[in-house]
Formats: C-alpha cells, structure tokens, sequence
C-alpha cells in the first residue's frame, strides 16, 4: 500500500528512508521537498497534506518540526496513511522519549525497526503494545506502578465587537498513560447526567457531548446504563475517549480592545483581559495578539505599574502586537495600553485595519465542560500494593479570538 | 592539464569503506554487529555501500534477530544492483523462512517479497506457499501482503501456483487479522489487474462482517473498504448491512469512520424508506463534524470528502455550518476548504451569520484567502436571490477599504452578478467606477471593462474611461485586449459619435495589424467586417442579449460526482478526480524496472535534447585529449575520497539503462586510456543536467569500480551521486547518465567553460580529460515570459547590461525551426518585428537560480550574418550566452 517512508528535518536531510516497493523513484524525498518549500511563491504557505507529483502521491505530517512523508501510486484511503504517520510519529516519540532528528540519528535501528513492524506489516498497527512483542527494543521511560488520565480540552471561543459569543466549542480527550504490570482492566466512570447528542435532554446542570468516539480497547457494555468505560490499557499514551461539545459554558477569559484614533498619525489602543475562574486556579503562558494596521511604524507600550512576568512586544515584519503574561490569577483583571504612531495616514476604517484579538493560554486544573472523571478503578487481586492513580485536568485554547 | 591537478583527489584519511569491510570480517559477534550498523547509517545518509555487498551478507547468518532484521534491511536497498550477489541470500532466506521462531519466518518472507529481483522470486514460491498455511497468524498475514507484492512484479507466476486460491481460503481464517490482511491484498491485486478476481458473494459478505467486530482499526479500514464494492440484492439487505457497520462511526480512527461512511452512503443508494435514510443522515453528521477535530492533516481529508458528501446530500450538514466556520490559526489549506464547503451550506436561513464571516475574513492578512473570501459572497450573491442585495452591499462596503486585491476581487464577482441579475443593480457602476486608476490585475481589468462596455449607455463618460485604457492597448495582456475590444464595439453600436469612432479605428488598426494573437485578430475582423457591412446586424450580435449564468457552487459534473461518491474515503475523493486521472501505475512488464529508476519520461530522450538531436552532430573540437596520466595516483585513498564526496540527498541511481542514442564526443580516446574509450557530454532533461557518458572497453580486461570526480569549475558542477558503471567486460559498452548539481564546488578565478574531470576503476591508472561546458544545458525550462513581462524586464535592466555580438557567418533559413530548435533549448520566442528590411526576433530564457535572459537577434532572413545582443542581470556570462547561441543557430 505504502511505497515509500521517510523523515525529513527541517532543512530537508534524510533522517529515515525506506522503500518498502520500489515502485517510486530514489530521488522522492527531495521533489517532496522542493514542492512543500515552494507550494507558494512569495510566502512558506503550507502544501496541503496529500498532493501527487508525476503519479506518485505524497502523503505527510508535520510533528515536532519533522516531516513524516509516506509515497503511494494507488488510490488508497489517504485518511488511513494519514493517521498511520500520526501513530507513526507517536510510537517512535514513545520508544524515543524525544521526538527531534538528533534522537532519530542515535536511534535510526531501533527506529528501523519499529517501521517495520508500523508501516511494511501496514495492516497491523501501532499502540506500543502490539511493537512491544516484535522489537528488540523497550519503550523508554519510567518503570514506576502507576496510571495517568488526562482530561484535555481545547476550547474555541468567538466574540463578536460586543462581547457577545459567536460560537463556542470544546474539543476534550481523555488520554491514559499506564505504566500498571500485567495490564490489568480499568474502569473510569464519567458523570452520571452524561447525555449524548441532544436528543435525550435531561435538563440543566447534564453534560451534553454532541458526539464521542472511543479506543478500540474500550468496552462500553455499561456505558448507557452507568457511563463507565473498562478497558486493557495498552503501553504508551492514547486516546481513551474523544468528545465534542457545542453546548454553552462560561469562557474563563473575556478580552476586549479598543482602538481609537487620537490624532492625524496616531491612535491608541487599549485590550483589557479578565480572568472568570476561581482565584485557587491560574492560567499559565498566556499570550495575547493583535494585528495592527499595515501602516503601523512604532507602538510604545504602557503597562499596569508593578505587574509582573508581562512581557510586550511589536512584530514588526508582520504588524503584530503580542503580550505575554506568564501568569494569570483567576479573578484578576489587567489592561495594555499601547500608542500606535502611522507612517501614512490610515484611508478607511481604523477598526477594520486592526484585529482580530486572539489568545493562548493553558490553565491546568480547570475544565470548561463539567465532565470528570468520578472514579478510577484498577481491578487487581493484591490489596498489599496500589499503584499511583493521577487524574489531571487542563483547558488549553484552540481558537480563542474577539473581534473589534 | 597540470599535475597538480592530482591534489584534488589525494587525502590522508583512511577511506571509510575498507575499515568497515574489516570490520564486517571480524571474528568478534560484536564487532561484526556494529559495523552493519554503522553500513546501514551511511546508507539512510545516502553514502553507496554496495561494494560490501558480500561481506554483509556474510553476517546473514545470526540468530541474533536484530543483526538479522538489519542484514535484510541492506539487501533490500542493494540487492537490485547487485542480482548475481543477491543469489548467495537465497538459501539463508529458504531456510529462515523455516525457522522455529515465527517472526523470524514472517521476516524472511517479507523480505523476499521486497527484493524485485526475477532470480529470487522464483525461489520465494515455495517459502510462500508454506507461510501461507503456517500454524502462526502473524506469519500468515506477513505471507498474505507478500501475494500482493508479488503480484505485482509477477503476476502470471501468482496465479500458475495458485496463490490466489490460497488468498481467498485466507478470508475464512479464524484470526480477523488475517482476513483483514488476505482482503487488502486481494483489493490491491484486483487493482491491478483488469479481470474480476475478488467478487464479494453472500457468504463472503457476512464472514467480512463478522470479522469487522473483531478485528483492529487498520483491519476494519480494509474490510469496510472492500465491502464498499458489494452490491446489495435489495433495500432490505442494504438496510441490514447498514445496520452491521453504523456502529464504526463511533471509532477514534477517522479512517475507520471515514470508510464507513463511505459504505453507508453507498447502500443508502439502494434503500428507499425515506425515514430510514434520514435517520442514517441524522446519524452520519455528528461523526463527520467530529473529524474536525482531528489533526489539521485529516481536517483536510476530511473537508474534500464533506464538499462531495453534501453535493449530493446536502441535508446532512444543513444545519451545522457553525462548525466550518474558519479558526484563527486553522492552516490556510483547511480555511479554503471550510469557506468551499460554506458557500455550499449557505441559505436563505443563515445567510447573514454566513456574510458576517466572509466579511471578516476579507480582512485578514493571507491574500489568497481573503480573495476566495470576497469571491464567495459574490458566489452566494449569485446562488440565493434573495440574499444577493444584502451581499452586493457587504461587497460594496469591503470597496470602502480600498485594499487593492480586495477591491479587484470585488469588481470580478461583481461583473458575474450583473450577468445573474441583470439591470437590477446597475446604480453602483459609479462606485465602481472610482476605483478604476487601482485596478493592476487582467482579470479586474477585464471585468470592469466589460461593465463599462455592457453599461456604455448608462455612463455618461464611458468612452473617456475606455481612451484611458486604449493608451496601452498593446501592453495589455490577451484577456484585457479581448475585452477592450469588444466593449469598444459595444460603445460605438451604443453611442456612434465621433469620439468612439476615432476610438474603434484605434483599437481595430491596433488589434488587426500590431498582434501576433490570432484570437485577438480573428475577432477584431469579424468586428470589422460586420461594422463595415451591416451595423444593424453587427447590433444584432455584439448586442445580443445573453443568457443569464447560474450559480456554480455545486460545480461537479453529475457523473464525475458519481464516481467520486464512490471513491469517499480514496485519494480520489481528496483530488476530486476519477483514479485512473492519477493512477499511473504501470502493470507487471519486463521493463518495469527501468520505469522505477528515473522520473518520467527520461527514456525519449532523443527528442528532448537538440544538443544530442540528430540535427547537431558532436562536434569534436569539444574535445580536447586528455593529457598523459600523472604518475599513479594513490589508489586506494581516493577511493576513500570518492566515497565521501558529494552524496547529498539523492539516492543513487541503481542501473541507468540507456541502451542506445546519439553519438557524443569522444573526450578519452581509447589510445591514450589503454583500451577505455570514453565519450561524454553534458545534456539537459527534464529540468536536470546529467552528464550523459557512453563507456567503451577495447582492452583485454573486465573492468569495474568505476569512480568519477569533477574539478571545481566556473559553475559548481558536480555529480549528484555516485557514478553506477556495472563491470564492463571487454569488447562491450554501456551508456549512462549521470544526474549532476550546480554550485556544489564553484572554483574562483576567470570564468572558464572548462570542465575538469578525473575518471578511474579498479584495473587502471586514474585518467584526467578536460571537456567542455555547453552552456545551453543550464537553461531552465521556466523561461517563458509574458510580453509584458519581457518588455518590462527589458526596461528594468540598465544599459550596461546589455551586450551585443554579430555572428557573420550565420544564416538563419526557416524562421519556425529556428524558433523550435531554440525553444528546445528553452530559449522562447516572444515576438518579431520587422526594422527596415531586417527582421528582429525577441527572446527570453532564464538561467539558473531564475536570472532572466533577455536575447534579440536581428537578421535579414536567408542571408548571412546575425546580430544578437542579450540583456541579463549576469553579463559576465556573455561569452558563454554567445558562444550557446551561435552553436544552436548553426545547424
């Protein structure tokens, strides 16, 4: 199915090449290559991920800055390959620890060996646990009894100017790690009130998924009587569940800017940010951007007196405000102000040459859904050891944008 | 040549591949392991370390599998360039592939299965045939995969020895990991082959779904895939299939999800129960919402199979159009997806929420997106009626801004929605109109051209807007002449006064006599003839009322869309193309193999290149005879040094097989390199420069190990990998073509088209011969311009670029083949004009790195002598420019 893999560094080195075919020419890695580097003339935009040259079809990914590149000259499903690389590149950073070209170089055999058994038997597949059996090698890391699940959401949020939310959405996984001997079963039970699609609304206070998927270890004969999952959890990090929310929730942050003209050359604007969770939480690496107007030519920054950990900066190449703000007490409220000084002055509505407002931001211990995990049961005989059990929460943010 | 020129080769390292044969020999297990690692680490970087052929396939034999698995890991890569040497494997493979460990069997067979050597196939099929029926699954579905390779490069073989059968019982097997694997190769031979092979019965279909429940993800990708093909009898039997596979939806795998949607909307086809088949919509939307929320990569997937899914249903999405609205920081091929996909689902229901986005994204800062933006409220002007008001007046709106690209983007859609709703919203001509002196790009230009025209009557000053364009009428791009001649006509039918009349002549005189587009003439004559002869009728048919155009949203064919709906979940569905559109596989043939070794094409080679063209025969004045041997040089570091030299990213070519062609000039003659005849001269193919060699052996002895090394020269040329001469023994010869670089190792100094260059093997004495570099070989196949282009590059170059050299003795007979002869050398013809009773002919080209080359040759055709000047950012090439041009001219 697959006739070529190979991983490219940044600059475009080989790091890993194989022909499992030999159908496809020698020299693919480097008109891959040349046609990701020039997909567009003027700028690096990105080459779509499937794209055929001369009859051979490209597949690839970009993880860590490597890219992972299959060949194929049949009309195969290119989801399949798709996620192949992405597993692909998943178990090798599982047995690496690292995924860069450095790791890639010291442990090219042990990587060999790992395509090998991932991509030439294609039609068995990755999870650590099926590798395990076949390569030499094992996963690195710790040997430690014990288990994490992490519930992780990535929230989109879109204001409109007056605050007011366009579209909101949660992308939640819940993922597990095991590093349990004997692979015992585990049951993670959710919220009882649990509903999926809206059909079977059980009023207020009910999380409602607009749709879940789940692992294929996953056995659901409870689910819809008592919202457990049980589960053999193979070796490595993966997806449990996967879950999609549209129903409303608060968004944590609310930000907002203002941008007024206060003379022929200049303007002034002002983004305010309010962090709307519990002051026991904070928000860590929060970055805040902003798109000036093209004729920007220098911006002096006013912070609040005696803030902390606020870093401000204008990007000059392409007109950016960014403000960074490492930490973020829930409750708490701070204000930018920055003077904008033109080169020329602005023809039509300053309000349109500026923005959108966007954010990222990751606040650990804090989910946006109410979904939890109640309890987390490891079934084991031996009461005399009980392995380490960490359930974590974090809300990071996908699209996080308020428009002026 | 000098013997200096020796240093170039000499060096005090120890060369790499002699250590590394010593180690591979060692008697220490250890040892011995390491080094085939440090040979496997030189080979992924590219280094050639086929001559260790032998002693690696010495550690064949270990129990230890990882030594093992990387023993197979080299033969795969060398085996094909070394056939004869592949052989010694074959019985470590026979008697691996019945090995009391399963996985070293598996491994054996795999193996196999990927060496594409004729001699070892043969002794595959007896392993295969018992991997086949092995007690252990994993070996089984390893054997399965293998039929399908071998089909490939053997298809007659696969079926004489019943492999096929073997397969099909695979289906029946009790491990759903093997039937998955059994079904994908009987998919992938079905593929290849024309005759019906695996046809899906009854009973094969409930096996397959029985094993879907058990099997992995990747397994149920192949099965859900395979089924897609069945037919079912009837709507009840579609509804039951229906029924088996809807619980896939709810797989992490959007590959698994993806295929089954797929089968689904295929047996939906046969299911006629209106409530079933919303319910199965209503059913198939959360999970194809959800792929959106996968990586970027399969969002992208994903969103080309969406646009042919609500083509055809387009309920199933209706109301989720939130979901494609575009993030932030979604890349910019996923935002041109979600907007195609948007224009798709708008309605009159949502269409406000739907402008307020489009309008924001009009303001972004990625042009090509904010372009599709503004053609997509344009796009749902066109499409719903009722809303086109309220788009025309967001378009009119985003004019304000006066963003150049924003404003042109609008004046195209604009015209498209005149032609939709025509004399409904001609008021905001004269907005338009401001913006007239902004418009650079000839589609914008077009198009306000045809408004002025069409609306001639309702612009008080058209005609002075059409004089301002007339000014450079023949600058003008094609598509921007064609409009203002036509709306030319349109005003002086409308309006003929004297103004436009003066203008018609202009235009008419301009577009009849100044051009060389023939799309452009034909048309001005008709014009011309219809105004001359009957005005009424020319009224008749420039004026004819058009008909009104139609939104083109949902513009696939409906029996493209057919097979494509088909093909979901395919790279068909991803291209929006039928396969046999890409798939360009050829099918089991002897020639294959040299079909795998170059890119496309290269094989016609002697119509390709006029410098190897029959019409140019090799002139011998390129060579220049080698001068004698320097005393022998130290063989055996060189050859450390040629190891290391240049191996970049290409992977070498194994075999070049080129067994005939053109003659080309001997540059080592066999008197001076003792029986060794080389004949050698750079050529151009396929955007590459190769280094096309004939090797001839006239001495006594088998000769091997052939070695090249290049001199630093006034280019960088260098080889691009090493240089792949099979043992020549005596009396014969081969041909090959070497891939070469640029700007590898450029030397300083004076410009030179010498090339320097050293050849050795392993029975002679290192010979040296200078060739000559043709310069026509660098230029690249993108040096096409515009006219506009040219005159405007002409324009930017100064004075002092521009050099000029007559060719007395050349005589230019037949102007269209000189114009071939040269554009076969990538010098393109843009236009002629005729100085006196000369005619002058212009030229573009580019050079290398996309330094552009601008020639005009002036001559009185038929008679001696030709002036050529040329203008070029480089013209400390001109020697080298003049010399190409004379050589292609003389014919």
């Amino acid at each position: 199915m697959i006739s070529q893999f190979f991983v490219l560094s940044q600059r475009g080195d080989n790091i890993v090449f194989r022909d499992y075919r030999g159908e496809v020419q020698k020299g693919s890695p480097e008109t891959f290559f040349r046609k990701v580097k020039f997909w567009k003339e003027d700028a690096d935009g990105d080459a779509p991920p499937v794209f055929n040259v001369d009859g051979v079809n490209y597949f690839h990914v970009k993880v860590a800055g490597l890219l992972f590149v299959a060949t194929t000259r049949i009309n195969v499903s290119p989801s399949l390959v798709l996620e192949l690389l992405q597993r692909t590149a998943r178990v090798i950073k599982d047995y690496l620890g690292v995924l860069n070209e450095d790791s890639f170089r010291k442990n090219f055999v042990l990587v060999y060996e790992l395509l090998d058994e991932v991509i030439q038997g294609t039609k068995r597949m990755p999870g650590t646990a099926i590798t395990k059996s076949v390569v030499a090698n094992e996963p690195g890391g710790r040997k430690r009894e014990e288990i994490f699940v992490d519930v992780i959401e990535k929230i989109s949020v879109t204001f409109n100017s007056s605050g007011y939310i366009l579209t909101s959405e949660i992308d939640g996984t819940i993922q597990m790690k095991s590093y349990l001997t004997g692979n015992p079963e585990i049951r993670v039970a959710l919220n009882e009130d649990l509903s999926i699609g809206t059909s079977d609304y059980r009023g207020s206070g009910a999380v409602i998924l607009d749709d879940c998927n789940f692992h294929e270890s996953v056995h659901l004969d409870s689910f819809d009587i008592d919202r457990t999952l049980s589960l053999v959890p193979p070796d490595g990090e993966f997806p449990v569940m996967n879950y999609r929310i549209t129903q409303a929730f608060k968004p944590p942050f609310r930000i907002n800017a203002l941008i007024e003209e206060t003379g022929p050359l200049k303007a002034e604007v002002t983004i305010k940010v309010r962090a709307e969770f519990n002051s026991s939480i904070n928000a860590n690496t929060v970055l805040v951007q902003m798109p000036l107007p093209t004729f920007t030519a220098r911006v002096n920054f006013e912070l609040e007196p005696g803030v902390v950990g606020h870093t401000t900066d204008f990007k000059e190449a392409n007109k950016r405000l960014e403000w960074g703000l490492k930490k973020v007490v829930g409750g708490s409220e701070h204000t930018l102000r920055a003077k904008l000084t033109f080169s020329q002055e602005l023809h039509g509505n300053i309000m349109k040459e500026a923005g959108p407002l966007s954010m990222t931001f990751t606040i650990p211990m804090y989910n946006s859904s109410r979904l939890q995990v109640k309890y987390l049961q490891i079934a084991k005989k031996s009461k005399t050891h009980n392995p380490y059990r960490w359930v974590r929460y974090v809300t990071q943010a996908n699209s996080y944008v308020a428009r002026l | 040549m000098s013997r200096n020129d020796s240093k170039y080769f000499s060096t005090t390292k120890k060369g790499e591949i002699p250590e590394l044969k010593e180690e591979l020999n060692s008697q220490y297990k250890d040892k011995r392991k390491d080094a085939v690692k440090k040979v496997i680490a030189a080979m992924t970087v590219g280094k050639d370390v086929s001559s260790l052929f032998t002693d690696v396939v010495n550690c064949m034999q270990t129990e230890n599998l990882e030594l093992k698995k990387l023993v197979y890991l080299y033969l795969i890569n060398y085996a094909k360039s070394q056939p004869d040497l592949a052989i010694l494997a074959v019985n470590t493979f026979v008697k691996d592939s019945q090995d009391p460990n399963p996985l070293i069997r598996a491994l054996a067979v795999r193996t196999m299965g990927c060496i594409r050597v004729d001699k070892i196939t043969e002794y595959l099929c007896d392993p295969l045939q018992r991997c086949l029926k092995d007690d252990d699954p994993y070996v089984r579905k390893t054997a399965a995969i293998c039929v399908a390779k071998l089909y490939d490069i053997n298809a007659e073989l696969v079926e004489d020895r019943g492999f096929l059968e073997s397969l099909k019982d695979l289906i029946s097997d009790n491990n759903p990991m093997v039937v998955a694997n059994a079904v994908a190769a009987l998919a992938e031979i079905q593929d290849n082959s024309s005759r019906p092979i695996f046809e899906i019965t009854t009973h094969t279909l409930s096996k397959l779904l029985t094993a879907l429940n058990e099997c992995t993800e990747w397994g149920q990708v192949f099965i859900l895939d395979a089924l897609s093909r069945y037919k079912a009898a009837d709507a009840r039997e579609a509804e039951n299939i229906v029924e088996r596979v809807t619980p896939r939806l709810q797989h992490a795998n959007c590959a698994v999800v993806l295929s089954a949607v797929k089968m689904i909307l295929q047996q939906m086809e046969l299911i006629t129960s209106t409530d079933v088949v919303r319910n199965l919509c209503k059913k198939m939307a959360p999970p194809l919402v959800t792929l959106l929320s996968a990586e970027p990569e399969i969002q992208y997937v994903a969103l080309r199979n969406i646009n042919l899914i609500v083509q055809r249903r387009p309920t199933i999405l209706a109301h989720e159009i939130k979901v494609f609205f575009c993030k932030y920081n979604d890349p910019i091929y996923v935002k041109m997806e979600k907007l195609e996909i948007m224009i798709k689902l708008a309605s009159d229901r949502n269409i406000d929420q739907v402008l307020l986005e489009f309008k924001e994204y009009a303001t972004e800062v990625d042009v090509d997106f904010v372009r599709k933006a503004v053609r997509a409220i344009g796009r749902c002007a066109i499409k719903l009626e009722r809303a086109a008001e309220r788009c025309i007046s967001v378009l009119l709106e985003l004019i304000k801004i006066k963003v150049n690209y924003v404003v042109q983007e609008a004046i195209i859609v604009i015209k498209d929605i005149f032609r939709r709703y025509p004399n409904t919203y001609e008021s905001i001509i004269a907005t338009l109109c401001e913006s007239l002196d902004t418009l650079d790009e000839p589609e914008a230009k077009a198009s306000m051209i045809w408004i002025i025209g069409e609306y001639a009557e309702r612009i008080d000053n058209a005609d002075e807007l059409l004089e301002s364009f007339l000014e450079s009428f023949p600058e003008e791009p094609a598509l921007v002449q064609l409009q203002l001649l036509t709306a030319t006509v349109k005003l002086f039918l409308k309006k003929p006064t004297e103004g436009p009349q003066q203008m018609i002549q202009v235009v008419l005189n301009n577009a009849t006599m100044e051009t060389d587009n023939p799309d452009l003439r034909d048309r001005a004559y008709i014009y011309w003839r219809l105004l001359s002869t009957d005005p009424e009728a020319a009224k008749d048919v420039v004026l004819a009322e058009k008909p009104v155009i139609t939104d083109d949203s949902n513009n696939l064919d409906p029996s493209l869309l057919d097979e494509l709906l088909v093909n979901i979940a395919t790279l068909s569905s991803v291209y929006h193309k039928p396969p046999e559109a890409f798939v360009t596989r050829t099918h089991s043939s002897a020639q294959k193999t040299e079909d795998d070794e170059y890119p496309d094409g290269i094989e016609s080679e002697s119509s390709v290149n006029p410098a190897n063209g029959p019409g140019s025969p090799p002139t011998s004045s390129y060579t220049i005879p080698a001068s004698p041997p320097p005393a022998a040089a130290p063989v055996p570091d060189l050859l450390g040094d040629l190891i290391g030299m240049d191996n970049n990213s290409i992977v070498p070519l194994d075999q070049p097989a080129t067994p005939s062609g053109p003659p080309l000039p001997i540059v080592l003659p066999a008197s001076t390199g003792q029986g060794l005849q080389v004949s050698a001269q750079l050529t151009r193919r396929d955007g590459q420069v190769f280094y096309s060699m004939l090797f001839e052996n006239n001495s006594q002895v088998p000769l091997d190990g052939f070695m090249i090394q290049f001199n630093k020269n006034t280019f960088g040329l260098a080889a691009a990998g090493p240089l792949q001469v099979p043992q020549l023994q005596p009396g014969t010869s081969t041909r090959i073509l070497l891939p070469m670089v640029m700007f590898q190792n450029m030397s300083q100094g004076p410009p030179s088209s010498v090339l320097q260059v050293a050849l050795k093997n392993n029975q002679q004495p290192v010979w040296y011969f200078n060739d000559k570099i043709l310069f026509h070989v660098f230029f690249t196949e993108d040096g096409r311009m515009e006219r506009a282009t040219f005159l405007e590059t002409w324009r930017s170059l100064p004075d002092s670029n521009e050099v000029s050299k007559d060719f007395p003795a050349i005589v230019i007979g037949g102007v269209d083949a000189t114009v071939e002869r040269l554009a076969a050398s990538n010098i393109f013809f843009i236009a002629k004009r005729k100085n006196a009773n000369q005619d002058v002919f212009y030229f573009s080209a580019k050079l290398p790195r996309g330094i552009p080359l601008l020639v005009e040759l002036t001559t009185a055709v038929g008679n001696p002598g030709v002036k050529c000047a040329i203008k070029t950012p480089s013209p400390e090439m001109s020697t080298f420019i003049f010399e190409a041009i004379e050589t292609l001219l003389r014919s």
